[in-house]
């Protein structure tokens, strides 16, 4: 018996080295070659196709020279557009409601029942103000930028707009997808990490994961709109100011598709050069989006899914942030005494203190690093702003906020350096956990968090040195 | 601070950390390397080259020993007596050859070599002329069980991407006939079974033509200097340097012999053509996954759309619409034809 089945083997080997190496791709051939011809015999196919092929029309004008590009940004602007107001009424009831309305219900039910001040402060205004403030911000945004993208994704035009992308993806070695996922990421970061699946090629697909940080993310739209409107718009004539601070904006999110380009170009030329790589991409019939299912899935797989990490996350944050603000060590705050320590360094770099707090404990959501930022600055200057030491706020009036903000010594070159940090920083936690739950691997996880802080303060340093330099 | 200053410090802080950490020849690349324990390295690289004398028929010595490792002639006797005490080989009158066991040891070494060449041809991105030089360093670091695993995962492989035969596991080595290409004579048909990937400038140029193993060329002109032939329908003239790097093994069935065929990237707007094949250039997942599309020879594929840009091409394979690049398009052969005739 032993010795049959050696001499098998011993016939097989001589057999392998006869059929020679293309033996694998000559069977593959023959079962493609054996099923077309089964096919063709027994397949009819029902009339000519029509002369006039819808498919083919739509293709020429979204792939076309001159139309191909206005259509893409046209859509994509459009998008953002509606998303932008119309996210604005549903995010304002909701916050109403959670942080308006129900906060201090619940606050002072707490205190009429006599619980401690400190456990109210944990779980009320920490806690439970961070996980609301989180969910008014970010669910009406990701409710309607979601759904409408997934409609453009169903009829069948973004594997189009990848399509039309490709060749620049390809010169920086990534995949024409990336410009979707990246689109994506505009939404949420953790959401455009997620739609990287649509990538099957390693390589390009953890490109994209890394730079996906680099799309400006709907948490950070309010906070360039916000500084932008009141250090930029404030350096020119009333009628420009709105045309100012919008411009300032764009440039900001242009600046981070360039740098997602920069970066895959390094990526894929140094610690990506070996991983495998495949390129394809499928062009499907257009169709008409089917609307229930495609709001059903926008809504339940990417909304709630991201929102539900978003709010996990942002639950242990809260508590962190009420806690360092309230902690007194000799009569000041660990907040405080942070803020003095870093604040050397941070204003070396053209930030201060403040801000770099509130981008490590406001790492859950970067909707919260305002109102983080906001209760810090009232904190360290010992203004009487807002509802007390570590209760987040916002105010409705953009002059107060900038006086706020003029109280705590910032100056133009802060604004410009925090729009650019807010481009250039870790991404949220949420997203560094999507990316580590995609990737299933810590270096990748680790790179795609510090490359953009490394940039971030690199680009401040150089900023500031030059401004100091030529400016004041 | 001075911003100027500081600016300075900035930029130099930048420049100093860029040739600390340069990948490859950055001074902590160059310091690991420095630090790392060669001898296990030089033992090895020593064995191959004795084993590469033997297998050209030359002789071989200390000198060819320090040169073809790049270590000073005290060294390679250092290794030498290492070898000889280790009974790897026997030095007698200054003729340095392998014992049996030596001989072993060196085909084991290249076996990893060759399956790691593999690995990266079929597995990764990295590009046609950095297998060696990767192959090279990595293939003293790999376990016997490493390397076995490693054959597994690539389905026991039998030839490298250079068409060198894999040494088994237990040492053996077929042997195939061929001659090298300056020695064919004009006018006949052969197949390339081996480019051999050393020196690298040389390699370097070879692939540079497109050149593989499996590709059949035809013959036009052996003459002094100077050798022509053509190859995918395409005429390549080399020197015979060059052409004594390239094995071939000569066919006499002429019409298995491939006709020119123009690639699928030739095609204009609309143009139809028949898929020929895939050149052997297309490697590993990215050949898969052309073949998962459908793209076999007799499979009809017509231009649909170009892209914005010109790259990429959408083409129209068995009722769904492709995109492939350039680069990939040119790889597949296509043949035009009437559409009547094959309806």
């Amino acid at each position: 018996m032993k010795n049959d089945t050696d001499e098998i083997l011993l016939t097989a080997n001589k057999l392998r080295w006869e059929v020679g190496e293309n033996f694998h791709d000559s069977i593959l051939e023959s079962i493609y070659k054996d099923a077309s011809e089964i096919s063709s015999k027994v397949v009819i196919q029902d009339g000519e196709k029509s002369k006039f092929d819808l498919d083919r029309f739509i293709d020429r004008i979204v792939t076309g020279k001159w139309t191909g590009f206005p259509i893409m940004f046209i859509l994509l602007a459009v998008v953002f557009w509606i998303t932008i107001v119309g996210a604005n009424v549903p995010s304002g009831w909701i916050a109403s409601l959670l942080v308006d309305t129900l906060h201090p219900l619940m606050k002072n039910f707490f205190n009429s029942i006599q619980i401690p001040w400190w456990i109210t402060g944990v779980l009320i205004d920490g806690a439970y103000l961070a996980a609301a403030w989180v969910i008014s911000v970010m669910l009406p945004p990701m409710a309607i930028f979601f759904p409408m993208f997934t409609l453009l994704e169903d009829f069948g035009y973004l594997p189009r707009v990848a399509f039309n992308m490709d060749n620049l993806y390809r010169r920086v070695g990534a995949h024409g997808k990336q410009a979707l996922t990246m689109s994506m990421g505009f939404g949420c970061n953790a959401a455009g990490v997620i739609a990287t699946r649509i990538i099957d090629s390693p390589r390009e697909r953890l490109i994209a994961i890394i730079t996906n940080n680099f799309s400006l993310c709907n948490g950070r739209w309010p906070t360039q709109i916000l500084i932008a409107t009141i250090f930029i718009g404030g350096t020119v004539p009333a009628y420009l100011a709105g045309l100012a601070s919008a411009a300032a904006v764009v440039t900001i999110a242009i600046l981070g598709v360039l740098f997602s380009l920069i970066v895959s170009w390094g990526l894929s030329r140094t610690v990506l050069k070996g991983e495998a790589s495949a390129f394809s991409l499928e062009l499907p019939p257009y169709r008409p989006p089917r609307l229930l299912q495609t709001l059903y899935t926008s809504l339940i797989d990417r909304t709630i899914f991201v929102l539900w990490r978003a709010v996990v996350f942002a639950v242990p944050a809260g508590v962190v942030i009420w806690l360092v603000a309230n902690i007194q060590i000799g009569g000041l705050s660990l907040a405080e005494y942070f803020i003095h320590t870093v604040d050397p360094f941070a204003l070396f770099i053209g930030l201060n203190g403040v801000i770099i707090l509130a981008y490590i404990i406001a790492i859950p959501a970067n909707e919260i690093v305002i109102p983080t930022v906001l209760m810090l600055t009232a904190l360290s200057t010992k203004m009487a702003m807002g509802a007390g030491a570590g209760v987040m706020f916002e105010l409705d009036s953009v002059s107060d906020t900038a006086n706020i903000l003029h109280a705590g010594g910032w100056t133009l070159l802060t604004g410009i350096n925090l729009m650019l940090f807010s481009l250039l920083h870790n991404p949220c936690s949420t997203t560094i956990y999507t990316i580590y739950k995609e990737t299933k691997n810590v270096k990748w996880t680790m790179l795609s968090t510090f490359i953009p802080i490394v940039m971030g303060l690199l680009i401040c340093f150089f900023v500031t040195q030059i401004w100091r330099l030529f400016v004041a | 601070m001075d911003p100027l200053l500081a600016l300075l410090i900035g930029v130099l802080i930048l420049v100093m950390l860029y040739f600390l950490f340069k990948p490859q020849r950055g001074l902590v690349s160059r310091l690991v390397k420095m630090k790392k324990d060669r001898s296990r390295e030089l033992i090895e690289d020593a064995l191959k080259h004795l084993y590469d004398c033997e297998y050209k028929g030359v002789d071989c010595s200390l000198n060819s020993i320090s040169g073809s490792l790049y270590i000073s002639g005290e060294r390679s006797a250092n290794i030498i007596s290492m070898l000889e005490a280790m009974n790897l080989i026997s030095n007698v009158e200054n003729k340095i050859t392998l014992t049996p066991e030596g001989r072993s040891y060196a085909l084991r070494v290249i076996r990893v070599h060759r399956l790691l060449e593999k690995y990266l041809a079929e597995k990764t991105s990295v590009s046609e002329t950095d297998w060696h030089v990767i192959a090279e360093e990595k293939e003293h670091e790999l376990s016997r069980e490493q390397t076995n695993k490693l054959a597994a995962q690539l389905g026991n492989p039998l030839i490298d991407p250079h068409g060198d035969p894999i040494p088994s596991e237990s040492g053996e080595i077929p042997v195939r006939k061929g001659l090298t290409l300056n020695n064919l004579e004009s006018g006949k048909f052969a197949t390339i079974i081996h480019i051999e990937d050393e020196p690298k400038e040389v390699y370097a140029q070879l692939s540079a033509l497109k050149l593989y193993p499996g590709m059949q060329i035809y013959l036009l002109e052996n003459a002094k200097g100077r050798i022509s032939f053509e190859a995918d329908g395409e005429e390549c003239v080399l020197a015979p340097v060059l052409a004594s790097n390239i094995t071939v093994y000569p066919i006499v069935e002429k019409e298995k012999v491939k006709e020119s065929f123009e690639t699928l990237s030739s095609l204009k707007q609309d143009e139809e053509a028949i898929v020929v094949g895939i050149s052997k250039a297309m490697r590993g997942q990215q050949r898969r996954r052309l073949l998962d599309f459908g793209i076999v020879p007799g499979t009809i594929v017509r231009a649909q759309l170009k892209s914005l840009s010109g790259d990429p091409t959408g083409y129209e394979i068995r009722g769904a619409t492709i995109a492939l690049r350039k680069n990939q398009s040119d790889l597949i052969y296509v043949k035009r034809v009437d559409r009547k005739l094959v309806a």
